[in-house]
């Protein structure tokens, strides 16, 4: 569960700095980690024996690697820097670690060596986790091979006791071998099986059964009779003694545990790639008046900091000096610039359009609006889903009656052999695999969790899987959802004899040089390549006017013709006719000013909200499915009509009040339909959670209003139906497991109570179960359905992306 | 056979001390990284 708080962390986090410091090969950038208060977060003091000056040990990933050879080349470079100890890089983990002397060097100056050598190398942030799971995976290894090299020896000790005829193997032999056999399980039990006491006595002090219970009292159990066996042989236990079956049912045991392991750290470790990156950074005004780049991280409430145009706002604050737009999609939803004079406030994570600021910052990092909206969302407590409940609930009274089979095992067993019927008692103890039955759910939950987050989808609650596998019906609101942020052109209509696309490339012309909404829509439809290509006109003394539009001296290339005034932007900046009436858009003018004359217009621009490419095959993809899709948006019915007929909805409904959609929602909830809502969260709140599942898309969402299930952190509405097709998989997954589990229980616990089940092989029986179940939730993390592929049945899963580096 | 009163015991020695081996392997980082190493040879110079 942590790695979805983490991943939520991480995104805020990473949100803030891509938007923050926006030239990512800026060694400005990289000078930051010259101040030794940032070292601690990618490395630590190094302090090997002998060492006669302070070293630090910093850990980097490495971008651009794609080969051995050049994990070589990389090594090189970083050896070859004076102050640098030692340097290691790996190409199958991308990652490098430094030992460097701070004396004698810093961190920018060996970064610059890897980008000399033609790679990129960021601080890894999350390098301490990765450390923990080192040494975790370690101890793992370790252990495992205590169990596997001490079961081959024992194996070879017990090998005459099996083939020898009677009389072929004396007695003082028999005893030698024991006793070998004896000290060489020493290891394996008291420190192979470390985790399965360890566990066993947590739960013995809580008064709890868990999985490990049972095992750790089977381990006991044998290692006592075989012990009893080995110091009496004439005794009571003296007939056989177990050491192979022990060790060997270990050796199985720990197999399993370290594949899960290494499953697990795959998830964990592609979620904490996302937090490496460079510390974001701005410019803070010092006592004496200058600015120096600081990080983020650093800023206090009362610092003036200075927030250029294109950068987003580090922290919430009020503006000291100058007067901007702002765009604050993130957080309200609205993509409409504002505007923010002296002494209005800006909030973190809004992105300043226009002119470079002061601001003074009041709240920083939790404090601010954003990090108190991250915080609520990571405090959302992630209920249980209802299977594994259930199966919580049936886990532990199984256990129970396991516990009473194998005493009454052991009792029936008594008078024929004490030492058959303890070992008995040990196959049932052994092989009941509960641990398939509790695992079965989070496990494949999990899986899938992780692989939605590695895809940009952000689960909030995990009981939303389960529900999202049920539904039938899927609700879009229109704004931000079907559409993307920001506009495009729909057409161009010229006044004059100009030619639309020189009209549009005189206008782009401007354009580029704004910040604005329409502005960057006009620039990207004119580098269309569909289009002609544009002209190169030279530009002189761009204006930009708040609200209304901008105006230049434009020239021609060459310089030839005399320069004409141009003004661009609204029906009154542009001196032109009011609005054209119908369309479905916003209109945007050009027109040329003469010298002490009128403005004349040129061309007017349509510009609308744009449909995401992908939503007529996500529409298609969802039908396929059988999931019934609609539309219901608070805009105009012309326009939302438009969309639908785009985007192949055939229901839908426009001039929707957020009261007008909970109606809808309830309508059809009363008929028994399951509805997943995905809309932007802003004017959604009730409707999204009144439905059973809900999306929110990230980008411009609330996240403190923002009551969904699902958050989408990307652009991607495919990902909706790939959701869908992901959590009906998972259910499926997990009823397997049920029903394995089930039966497998069913059928080996007789047969241990028979007598039929040696000990190792109620060992293997175990730790292949539950290696099962994880495996079989581990198809869940291969990645998501191509989103042709959705609602097909029986259709292989294609892996459609890695989205973060792959690590060993 | 008396010769396995002594060989039987020193085995036991033995897998001690492979025991040893095999932690000083593991704690040292042997097993990380396993493929590079071999390519390693490959490197001019």
């Amino acid at each position: 569960m942590s790695m979805i708080f983490a991943a939520a962390q991480d995104t805020r986090d990473a949100a803030i700095a891509s938007q923050v410091h926006r030239s990512p090969a800026d060694p400005e950038g990289e000078s930051l980690l010259d101040d030794p208060q940032e070292w601690a977060s990618f490395g630590r003091p190094s302090a090997p024996a002998g060492a006669t000056a302070d070293l630090w040990e910093s850990h980097v990933v490495v971008e651009g690697m794609h080969c051995a050879a050049c994990a070589l080349t990389i090594e090189d470079a970083l050896r070859s820097v004076p102050g640098v100890e030692r340097a290691e890089v790996s190409a199958a983990t991308q990652r490098a670690r430094v030992v460097w002397q701070p004396g004698q060097v810093l961190p920018s100056q060996w970064l610059a060596a890897v980008r000399k050598a033609g790679y990129r190398a960021l601080p890894a942030m999350d390098a301490m986790a990765r450390d923990q799971r080192v040494r975790e995976h370690r101890k793992a290894l370790w252990r495992w091979l205590v169990a596997g090299f001490c079961m081959m020896q024992v194996m070879m000790y017990a090998w005459p006791a099996y083939v020898a005829e009677p009389g072929d193997l004396s007695a003082e032999m028999e005893q030698l071998l024991r006793w070998a056999s004896w000290v060489i399980t020493l290891p394996v039990v008291f420190f192979a099986c470390g985790p399965f006491f360890g566990s066993a006595l947590r739960d013995i002090r809580q008064r709890r059964v868990s999985m490990d219970l049972p095992v750790a009292l089977g381990m006991a159990i044998t290692f006592v009779v075989s012990t009893a066996g080995t110091f009496e042989p004439d005794g009571v236990f003296g007939q056989e003694v177990y050491y192979d079956s022990l060790t060997m049912f270990v050796f199985f045991l720990l197999t399993g545990r370290w594949l899960e392991l290494r499953l697990r750290d795959r998830t964990a470790g592609a979620l904490e790639a996302v937090m490496n990156r460079l510390p974001a950074s701005v410019e803070r005004r010092m006592p004496d008046g200058a600015f120096e780049r600081v990080a983020v991280r650093r800023l206090g409430p009362g610092d003036v900091v200075r927030v250029l145009p294109g950068e987003a706002f580090p922290a919430d604050g009020r503006l000291v000096e100058g007067r901007t737009l702002v765009d604050e999609a993130l957080l309200t939803g609205e993509s409409t610039p504002v505007v923010r004079n002296v002494g209005e406030v800006a909030t973190a994570g809004s992105y300043n359009l226009q002119s470079a600021v002061l601001m003074q910052v009041q709240g920083v990092g939790a404090d601010t609006r954003f990090g108190q909206i991250v915080a609520l969302m990571e405090s959302a407590s992630l209920q249980k889903p209802r299977l594994a409940q259930l199966a919580d609930k049936v886990a532990r009274p199984f256990l129970l009656l396991v516990l009473l089979a194998a005493g009454l095992a052991a009792v029936w067993w008594w008078p024929t052999d004490p030492g058959r019927a303890l070992m008995v008692a040990v196959s049932v103890l052994i092989v009941t695999c509960p641990c398939a039955l509790s695992l079965a759910t989070p496990v494949a939950m999990l899986s899938a969790a992780g692989t939605l987050a590695r895809h940009g989808v952000l689960v909030r609650n995990l009981q939303g899987l389960e529900a999202l596998a049920s539904v039938d019906t899927v609700v879009f609101d229109k704004t931000g959802t079907l559409t993307r942020d920001g506009m495009a052109v729909r057409s161009v209509r010229n006044h004059t004899d100009l030619d639309p696309d020189e009209a549009l490339s005189l206008a782009a012309s401007l354009a580029r040089h704004s910040l604005h909404p329409v502005s960057r829509a006009l620039a990207a439809a004119a580098n269309d390549p569909q289009r002609a290509q544009p002209q190169q006109w030279q530009v002189e003394e761009l204006q930009e006017h708040s609200g209304l539009g901008l105006t230049a001296l434009v020239r021609d290339a060459e310089g030839r013709l005399p320069a004409r005034r141009l003004l661009l932007g609204s029906a009154r900046h542009a001196g032109a006719p009011g609005e054209q009436g119908g369309g479905v858009g916003q209109w945007v003018f050009l027109s040329w000013q003469p010298e002490g004359g009128a403005p004349q217009e040129l061309a007017r621009f349509e510009l609308t909200e744009d449909l995401r490419p992908e939503a007529p095959r996500v529409v298609a993809a969802l039908r396929r499915a059988g999931v019934d899709v609609q539309l219901l948006s608070g805009d105009r019915s012309p326009a939302a009509a438009r969309l639908a007929a785009q985007a192949g909805i055939e229901h839908w409904r426009g001039d929707c009040s957020p009261q007008d959609k909970l109606d809808v929602l309830h309508g059809l909830q009363s008929q028994g339909h399951r509805v997943v809502m995905v809309g932007d969260g802003l004017n959604d709140g009730p409707v999204l959670a009144g439905a059973h599942v809900s999306f929110a898309f990230g980008r411009s969402v609330p996240l403190a209003q923002s009551r969904s299930d699902f958050v989408v952190l990307g652009d991607d509405l495919s990902l909706v139906a790939q959701s869908i097709a992901l959590a009906r998989k998972t259910l499926r997954v997990v009823r397997q497991n049920l029903w394995w589990a089930a039966g497998y229980n069913a059928l080996s616990v007789p047969l241990a109570i028979a007598g039929y089940m040696p000990a190792w092989l109620a060992g293997l029986g175990m730790a292949l179960s539950s290696l099962l179940v994880v495996l079989n939730a581990a198809r869940l993390s291969f990645g998501l359905q191509a989103l042709a592929e959705t609602g097909l049945q029986g259709t292989a899963d294609l892996p459609l992306t890695q989205a973060a580096p792959r690590a060993v | 056979m008396d010769i396995l009163y002594l060989l039987i015991p020193l085995s036991v020695v033995l897998v001690l001390l492979v025991l040893l081996g095999l932690w000083w392997a593991v704690y040292r980082g042997q097993f990380e990284n396993v493929e590079q190493e071999g390519e390693r040879i490959l490197r001019d110079g």
